[in-house]
């Protein structure tokens, strides 16, 4: 199994598997990545911040450059830049994939830090006998299993030859496949579903909140909501229309017309409900740029966490 | 000649394309320039927002009640929204620490739950209260949505939380935090950037942020010049953005001239203009939607640029061996 075949084709960011210079990097990036983790540990909290700053902006930097540096216009795999521009834009879409995967191998070790989060505080309760302990058992062996099975499962697909046949009914599945399956198609899904199903409870006891007659918003509020509703029942949808083409006498081009219930409701989605979420989507949009932007420059020192 | 185009016309400012970026920079100039502008010791007003003052109000009632606040930043990963939020969260562990209130924080994430130790922790320690911190008052539940739904769900029941925060990004499963808290009488205040989960807050939550509400609170709560510099920087944008939305409506209305109406014999096609029988115009021929609708002639992505001799005669399959 080649594990670096994603090496090719050859950028500044990969080289040939198993070549001098594969290996070059591969150390090179090791050391540089350990001997700054090693020197953050060492250094005092305060000599941490220029550091932590100069890589915020550094990584910060990457993508403001490659939304603003002039990317390639009709790239073609294989070809050459045409001068110093191209050089930097060729360079900078080879780095877009590198840059993103960094931020995942990070979270692959945070994932630990969570993982070992779990374990302190259901081992403990568990040890202590404390209130719901049982639970916490519960989750552990949970977690326990289906590492186990998941683990099994994941090796038999990906190094048995025969798994396609093996594993393509039930009936045909080893046993530890067979658990795996069970623990995940029978019961993760099956409860993820449950979770899922009971949002159609939780709407109703919010909707009746929501719409209780309390002020004027309220009231406009239900009106508008009952239309709208009304509006997706097919019956009334039939009936109201009908009433609506009758009083039209079946003109298409009447002004009656504007009175079917569909009709208003669309006139209630395109001029208050979508305008509405255009004006919120500005300010998140808007909300979002400057708080990126305050990151990336460091401009909220500690922020609220100071 | 098409095969000339320079390597400084890059493909993101082909055609109109320049026009976003040119006002998106225009943008970060108006906060930028506002930060300044705070920074240089120029009071600057923020007007009052209901869900933030309600904060307060909550540690408080929590701290009567002698039950612990909950705090949850959302199933999304770490970026400016999950950091915003925990910004936030730093100041309801402060309070709650001076009044030395147990407080719970459930991360959907393990970045972000990283991170909210970090900050959690620091928090205590400024305020000089670190023998109150508990280590597993942050947690990491499971980055699984439904799963972290039922793990909060039942630190909620279980706990009997007397003031829950949800802010962040949510989605299905924030009906659910909502409801849960609800059934257990603890005071909500909410905020999501989905705007789909907008509506199940406001239906179910006491107090919501609405929108950019969301990020003035840390200005709002902290009252920094470079916070409150941004914040009003962010106003100017919005007015800036409303003005372009009127100037475009408007001179698109004046191009089309809606009681005479315009016939056009051209019109814009994969960037450029081709002549076409006499028709009505319709909005998409006026200047200003085609100005935020750029388009590629694709004509100009044929350059002829050299061969690379090292480039391998096939590519590896995308994701690799």
């Amino acid at each position: 199994m080649d594990f670096f075949a994603q090496a090719a084709p050859p950028t500044f960011w990969n080289a040939p598997p198993g070549s001098g210079e594969f290996i070059t990097k591969l150390v090179v990036s090791f050391v540089l990545g350990f001997a700054l983790i090693f020197l953050l540990l060492k250094l005092p909290a305060q000599a941490r911040r220029p550091i932590v700053v100069t890589v915020t902006f550094l990584a910060g930097l990457f993508y403001v450059l490659q939304w603003l540096w002039p990317q390639p216009v009709g790239r073609e795999p294989g070809t050459l830049p045409r001068d110093g521009v191209e050089h930097v834009s060729f360079w900078i879409d080879d780095a877009v994939s590198v840059f993103g995967t960094i931020s995942n191998v990070l979270s692959a070790f945070l994932l630990g830090l969570g993982v070992y989060s779990i374990l302190r505080i259901h081992v403990r309760k568990l040890a202590k006998m404390q209130q719901d302990w049982l639970f916490s058992g519960v989750l552990l062996v949970s977690m326990l299993v289906m590492i186990l099975f998941g683990f099994y499962d994941w090796h038999v697909r990906t190094f048995d030859p025969k798994a396609a046949e093996i594993l393509l009914t039930p009936a045909g599945m080893p046993l530890p496949n067979k658990i795996f399956d069970l623990l995940f198609e029978g019961l993760l899904q099956q409860m993820d579903a449950a979770m899922f199903s009971i949002i159609a409870f939780y709407i109703l006891s919010a909707a009746y909140r929501a719409f209780r007659i309390r002020s004027v918003e309220a009231t406009i509020l239900l009106a508008t909501a009952l239309i709208v509703m009304l509006s997706l029942m097919g019956a009334v949808e039939f009936l109201w229309n009908s009433g609506v083409n009758s009083a039209a006498s079946n003109d298409p081009n009447s002004v009656i017309q504007n009175f079917g219930i569909t009709n208003i409701s669309k006139w209630i989605q395109d001029t208050f409900q979508n305008s509405s979420l255009r004006a919120i989507d500005f300010g998140i949009g808007i909300g979002a740029l400057a708080m990126g932007l305050r990151l990336w420059l460091s401009l909220e020192r500690g922020g609220v966490s100071s | 000649m098409l095969a000339e185009l320079s390597s400084w016309r890059g493909q993101q400012y082909l055609d109109t394309g320049w026009f976003g970026v040119v006002f998106v920079l225009v943008l970060v100039a108006f906060i930028l320039a506002n930060i300044r502008r705070a920074k240089s010791g120029k009071d600057m007003y923020i007007r009052r927002i209901a869900g933030l003052n309600a904060i307060d109000e909550a540690i408080g009632r929590s701290t009567e009640m002698g039950r612990p606040v909950l705090m949850v930043p959302g199933l999304g990963q770490l970026n400016a929204i999950s950091m915003q939020a925990l910004n936030i969260f730093a100041y309801v562990a402060r309070t709650a620490a001076r009044f030395a209130n147990p407080i719970r924080v459930c991360c959907g994430d393990a970045a972000v739950y990283t991170v909210a130790q970090e900050i959690i922790r620091d928090t205590y320690q400024q305020e000089g209260l670190i023998d109150r911190y508990d280590i597993d008052s942050v947690r990491f539940i499971s980055d699984r949505q439904f799963a972290f739904a039922a793990g909060v769900s039942g630190t909620i029941l279980r706990e009997k939380t007397a003031a829950c925060f949800f802010m962040g990004e949510f989605f299905a499963e924030s009906l659910i935090f909502a409801e849960t808290a609800n059934s257990v009488g603890a005071i909500q205040v909410a905020s999501s950037t989905q705007i789909t989960q907008t509506p199940f807050f406001i239906a179910a939550c006491d107090y919501v942020l609405i929108g950019d509400e969301f990020y003035a609170a840390s200005a709002y709560l902290t009252r920094q010049p470079v916070l409150v510099g941004s914040l009003i920087g962010q106003d100017w944008c919005k007015l800036f953005v409303m003005a372009s939305i009127f100037v475009g409506v408007l001179g698109t209305s004046i191009q089309m001239r809606p009681f005479s109406g315009v016939t056009v014999t051209e019109e814009k096609s994969k960037g450029n203009f081709k002549t076409i029988p006499a028709r009505s115009m319709k909005v998409a021929d006026a200047f200003f939607p085609q100005l935020l609708a750029p388009q590629t002639d694709p004509e100009l992505t044929k350059i002829k640029r050299d061969p690379d001799p090292d480039a391998p005669k096939k590519a590896a399959p995308a994701g690799g061996g």
